[in-house]
This record gives structure tokens, C-alpha cells and sequence, in this order.
């Protein structure tokens, strides 16, 4: 039998009711699964920084430029699993020879632009701005050029330009938490707007997405300064972790609200598709959505949560269960953007079938493709955090004490 | 003007400047481009070229028609909605150069399955078989002449078209009903079950035989047929061949 045929039958064993024929093939795969994942990052972990200067949260401090590097790297990934899902990645100049500015997936070049130049960029340059001037009077060599070329050749730090700084990243920050919502909202959005898709279509789903995005970026934050701080042989400050975690808590239970608000809201409204959908979250996804998402990456980091609350817990064991709280909440809003994407098209529009999604191995599209992605923003932050060391002790020696 | 300039703060400046030239570059290069390569009109164009150039692979069925008398008893059997080229694959070569290339031949059970396999999903009426019950092993062709698939024998049992709601009535407390109970089925149905349709119960009374108060059938549920439903026909709630389904 040629492969095309043999993969069909293997696949058609798996559909239960009626499909129709051009349903057997999911076209948005696990890369587009990785991509709101990877802005749902960006977003939140932007949004911590941004508690430090708008609302002046001084414990989440040491984790200030850790939280605007995280954004970056993980922001400079982020359309890459587009690209790569698009099929011809060499062709993406296009878009900048022929925009196109009625398409709302278009939109999302002019979104990431504006949060990448103006707000990401721009932020982390005036924050970085006076250190990268200390840091190029004490090298030499390469490094000395790529901090001084870094600071744009700057070399004013005196205190009224400092002072500017300050304004300016106070200034950047608060256009920034707009822009943070407009950057994972519209993703949300993309979805939400499908009206043909019972399962996307939903004024809901950009605040969803964002108030998960707003969780899973907490979550990474945290899991990276809990992971770098003892590598580099430093102490984790509890203060600064116990803070994060009772943001992130907060976040989790908005979050949670807003799906249980969603999931009611879908049941009472009851149309047509509320059968095939629940067909849909009975079968296909119980594992992903009931299992993972639901009490894995939610009941069950949200109970450890308040117990450590409730009960006053030490320290090393508040760190060990924070430490396992994030680990299962990424893994939870990961099940979270899978069972949005992957499950919007796992059920016929005719509302009498489901149909399966089987993930390539290897290939443009694959799993370990998928892997490489994920692991990508993790080897830009390590390059990032080498080019700009984000803690505030190398800022402290080189600036006299004056951390920022 | 140039101490107005002076008066932005020295690092807001440097910025300014970074963005200004960002900026001039990407219109500079907008505007060296020639204007067809700005024109989003050349991808649906070239898109169109693109997809001209590929090779015409199908022949169509009139080419068929032309030389092989299958292609008319084809016309008057039940695959007269198919395309000759849905089994024997794509035969523009062979229209052209007939001696040199053979289309294929599909003769694997796993081929004729693709359609006649069971499956709930499939319409009532559409001929279904289990292939491990329905004469194992044996070529589909040996019985069935694909360009007239015509059964060899007339199916008794409904089963052979109506296979899902056998199953379903297979489940239901209706199972000992014979089909007939409720369907009389004339013997062109069997022959042309299009043409000649089963007949379905058309009156309330009909399923007040068994369920009606104080008649009929002892286990069979009750109601009053004068309260329950009022103008509906029974089957326009329940599902007959699964009952306990509204």
C-alpha cells in the first residue's frame, strides 16, 4: 500500500463518528501549540517586571532584569515556530516588501515589532544603559567594544542622565503592560475570532489566554531564578520568591476563575456543538485538559499553594514546593495551549465526529523540532544573561552600591 | 532647531537616532525595490503560474468512456457517482500512450474497505460488511463485479445495508422486534432501495399497540396516548431502534 494510504488507515482506525474528508489531516500541529506557548511567556514574565517599577514592588527586585531578559529571549523565539509551521521560512521577508494590514494574522508582525523595538528593547537598554557603561571602563577587547557598541557609544553617567533613566524605563513600563495584554491578547484573539469554531470562538479567549500567559510567564520566572540563583552559588532570597509565588497565586486563581466562567458559561449557553464538545473533552482531551491542565497544572499547584499559606511551612520545604508548583503549572499551560489548538480541530464542524491528531517524530513539524524550539529561548537567555549579567551584585561592585 | 536637539537628554538622543536610521533603512530599501516586487498581487500571480506548470495527471472519465465498454455498465450500477480514475488512479498517460502504461488495478480487500468497511458514521443504506466475518481472505472481485457491484445474491437480512441501526437495536430493549414488526419492506426495496423506499410507522396509534395504558405488552413502558406528546409522532422524540434516547 503507498505510505499516504497506509497513514490514512492507520489514522481513520481512530475517528469515531462522521468526519468530514478534509478533517483527517490537523493542520495546525504541535508547533503552533509551542508558539502562543512562547508569547504566553513573554507576556507574564514582562508583566512581573513590570510590578518592580509601576507598582514598586520591592521584593521582586533581584528578579527584576532576570524577569526583562527571560521576555527577550524568550520573545526573540517566538515567531520561529511560525516560520517554520508556514513551510518556507527563507520567504518571510515578504512581509516587510508587501505588508499587509488587513489581515489579522498579519497583525501579529506589527504587535511583536512594537513590543520588541519600543517597549522590550527600549526597556532593557535604559536599564542596562548606565551598567554598560561601567562594564566597558574595566574590559578590554571584544567585550568592551560589544558593551560600549551595546550602550550606543553613551558614555554620560552622570546622575541627571541616570535619573532619566529611570524615567524613561518608569515611562516604557507602564506604555509596556498595555502592550504585554495587546502581545498575548491578540494570540488570544486569533483564536477567539473564529466564529466557524465552536470550541475558539469566544469573547473569552483573549483574556483567558492572557491571564494564563500572565501564570506561565510568573512560573517560569520563578523556576529560573530558583534553578540560576544556587548555580551561581548565590543564596535564593525567600522574600523575593515568596512574593513571586503570591503573584502567582493570585494569577492562578484569576486564571482558574476566568476558565470555570468560560466553562460554565458554554455549558448554560448549551448550542449545538455542546454535545461534540463534550464528546470532545470526555474523550480526546480528558487526559490533556481534565488530567494535566485541570488538576495537575491547577488544583494541585493551587492546594499546594494555599497550604503553604495555611500552615506557615519552613523554608527549605516552601522552596521545594514552590520549586514543584511551577514545574507542574508550565507543564499545565502547556496542556492549556494544546488542548486549545490541538483540540479545536480534534472534532468534526459537522458536530458528529472526532477525529485524532497523530505528531510526526522527525521533520519540520515534529516533536523533537518542537524540543529544539523549546530549548531555543533557554540558550538565547544563557547568551543574553553572559552579554548582560542581570544580578544586582555584579551592578552593585561595579557601581558603588547603587543597584540601579 | 539645533537647540532644541541639544536639549534632549544625551541617551534618548542616541536612541532617537537608532531609530531614525533603522527606520530610513527600511524606506530606503522600500523605496529602491521595483514596484512588482511590492505588489502583493504578484504571490496570488505567481501562486497561479506556479500551480499552472504542474503536470496534468487525470485524464478525465470521458477518456475512459471512449475505448472501454466497462465505463458504461459503470454508468447504470450503484458506482455510477464514482470516477473511474477513484480506483484506477490517475490515467492521463494512459489515455495518451494506452499500450505503453496500465493504470492500476486495485484488487486488495483493503481497498474496497475504504468505503464498505463498517463504520456508525456511514448513511443508513450504504452497504458495510465486518471484513474478518465477510468471506475472509477472498478477493472482492470474485463475488462482485466492481463496475456493477451488485450483491450475487439478494441480502434477506436488513442488516447487510442497515448494519448501524442493527447494531444500535442490537442494544436496545427493541431487539426481539423483527425489523418487519414496524417496516414492511416491498420486494423492489431490495432490488432499488432508492427508488422503492421502506415504509416507516405514520401513526400514534401504531406505537400505542405495545405502550398505550391498560393494552397490550406487559413490560413495555406505558403512557397515556391522550396527555403524552399531544400532535408529535412518537419517533419525532424517540429514537425507535435505541428508545431510551429523547
Amino acid at each position: 500500500m503507498n505510505p499516504l494510504t497506509e497513514k490514512l488507515f492507520e489514522l481513520l482506525k481512530q475517528v469515531t463518528g462522521y468526519i468530514y474528508p478534509n478533517e483527517i489531516e490537523v493542520h495546525w500541529g504541535i508547533l503552533v501549540v509551542v508558539y502562543p506557548y512562547l508569547t504566553g511567556l513573554v507576556a507574564g514574565a514582562f508583566i512581573l517586571a513590570s510590578l518592580v517599577k509601576v507598582f514598586n514592588v520591592k521584593e521582586v527586585q533581584p528578579a527584576y532584569r532576570l524577569a526583562l531578559l527571560t521576555a527577550l529571549a524568550f520573545l526573540l523565539i517566538a515567531p520561529l515556530p511560525l516560520l517554520l509551521h508556514l513551510g518556507h521560512p527563507e520567504r518571510s521577508f515578504e512581509i516587510f516588501i508587501s505588508p499587509n494590514f488587513t489581515s489579522a494574522m498579519a497583525m501579529f508582525g506589527f504587535v511583536y515589532a512594537w513590543y520588541l523595538m519600543v517597549v522590550l528593547l527600549l526597556e532593557i537598554w535604559f536599564t542596562y544603559r548606565k551598567d554598560l557603561i561601567i562594564w566597558a571602563q574595566g574590559e578590554t577587547g571584544a567585550m568592551r567594544f560589544i558593551h560600549r557598541a551595546l550602550a550606543l557609544f553613551s558614555t554620560d553617567i552622570s546622575e541627571r542622565a541616570v535619573e532619566f533613566d529611570k524615567k524613561m524605563v518608569k515611562g516604557i513600563t507602564i506604555i509596556g503592560i498595555p502592550s504585554a495584554f495587546l502581545l498575548h491578547g491578540y494570540v488570544g484573539f486569533i483564536f477567539g475570532s473564529i466564529k466557524a469554531n465552536p470550541w475558539w470562538s469566544s469573547v473569552l479567549m483573549p483574556i483567558v489566554f492572557l491571564f494564563s500567559a500572565i501564570v506561565s510567564g510568573i512560573a517560569l520566572v520563578i523556576f529560573l531564578y530558583m534553578v540560576i540563583t544556587p548555580l551561581r552559588g548565590e543564596k535564593i532570597e525567600v522574600r523575593c520568591l515568596d512574593k513571586m509565588a503570591s503573584f502567582l497565586f493570585y494569577a492562578v486563581i484569576v486564571d482558574f476563575s476566568l476558565e470555570l466562567l468560560d466553562f460554565i458559561h458554554r455549558l448554560y449557553e448549551s448550542e449545538e456543538s455542546i454535545r461534540i464538545l463534550s464528546d470532545l473533552v470526555m474523550n480526546k482531551l480528558f487526559v490533556s485538559l481534565g488530567v494535566i491542565q485541570v488538576l495537575l497544572g491547577m488544583l494541585l499547584p493551587l492546594a499546594v499553594m494555599v497550604s503553604i499559606r495555611l500552615f506557615k511551612l519552613q523554608e527549605e520545604l516552601r522552596k521545594l514546593l514552590y520549586f514543584v508548583s511551577v514545574i507542574l503549572i508550565q507543564l499545565g499551560i502547556f496542556a492549556t495551549r494544546w488542548n486549545v489548538v490541538i483540540g479545536g480541530q480534534m472534532f468534526s464542524k459537522s458536530f458528529r465526529g472526532l477525529t485524532t491528531f497523530k505528531m510526526d517524530l522527525l521533520g519540520l513539524e515534529g516533536f523533537v523540532m518542537a524540543l529544539i524550539l523549546l530549548s531555543l529561548p533557554f540558550i538565547t537567555l544563557a547568551i543574553l544573561i553572559k552579554l548582560l549579567p542581570p544580578w544586582d551584585k555584579v551592578v552593585k561592585s561595579f557601581s558603588d552600591g547603587s543597584a540601579q | 532647531m539645533i537647540r532644541l536637539i541639544h536639549r534632549i537628554p544625551d541617551a534618548l538622543r542616541r536612541v532617537l537616532v537608532l531609530f531614525v536610521v533603522v527606520i530610513g533603512i527600511a524606506l530606503l530599501v522600500r523605496m529602491l525595490l521595483p514596484a512588482e516586487l511590492k505588489d502583493s498581487g504578484i504571490h496570488v500571480k505567481t501562486t497561479i503560474e506556479h500551480e499552472m506548470a504542474k503536470p496534468v495527471k487525470y485524464a478525465g472519465s470521458d477518456a475512459c468512456t471512449d475505448c472501454h465498454e466497462e465505463a458504461k455498465l459503470k454508468k447504470e450500477g450503484y458506482h455510477k457517482n464514482l470516477s473511474c480514475e477513484t480506483c484506477h488512479g490517475a490515467a492521463k498517460d494512459h489515455a495518451e500512450n494506452p499500450t505503453e502504461t496500465k493504470p492500476t488495478l486495485p484488487r486488495m480487500r483493503e481497498f474496497c474497505s475504504g468505503c464498505h468497511i463498517y463504520n456508525p458514521s456511514r448513511p443508513s443504506g450504504f452497504p458495510q460488511i465486518v471484513p474478518a466475518a465477510h468471506n475472509p481472505l477472498k478477493p472482492c472481485v470474485e463475488c462482485h463485479n466492481p463496475h456493477d457491484p451488485r450483491p450475487p445474491k439478494t441480502p434477506a437480512e436488513c442488516s447487510a445495508c442497515h448494519a448501524g441501526i442493527a447494531r444500535t437495536k442490537a442494544l436496545s430493549p427493541h431487539v426481539q422486534l423483527e425489523c418487519t414488526v414496524c417496516h414492511s419492506a416491498p420486494q423492489g426495496h431490495k432490488l432499488s432501495p432508492r427508488v422503492v423506499r421502506a415504509s416507516i410507522p405514520a401513526e400514534r396509534a401504531f406505537c400505542g399497540k405495545c405502550h398505550a395504558k391498560d393494552v397490550g405488552a406487559k413490560d413495555a413502558p406505558k403512557v397515556d396516548m391522550l396527555t403524552h406528546g399531544e400532535k408529535y409522532l412518537c419517533w419525532q422524540c424517540h429514537y425507535p431502534h435505541m428508545p431510551e434516547v429523547q
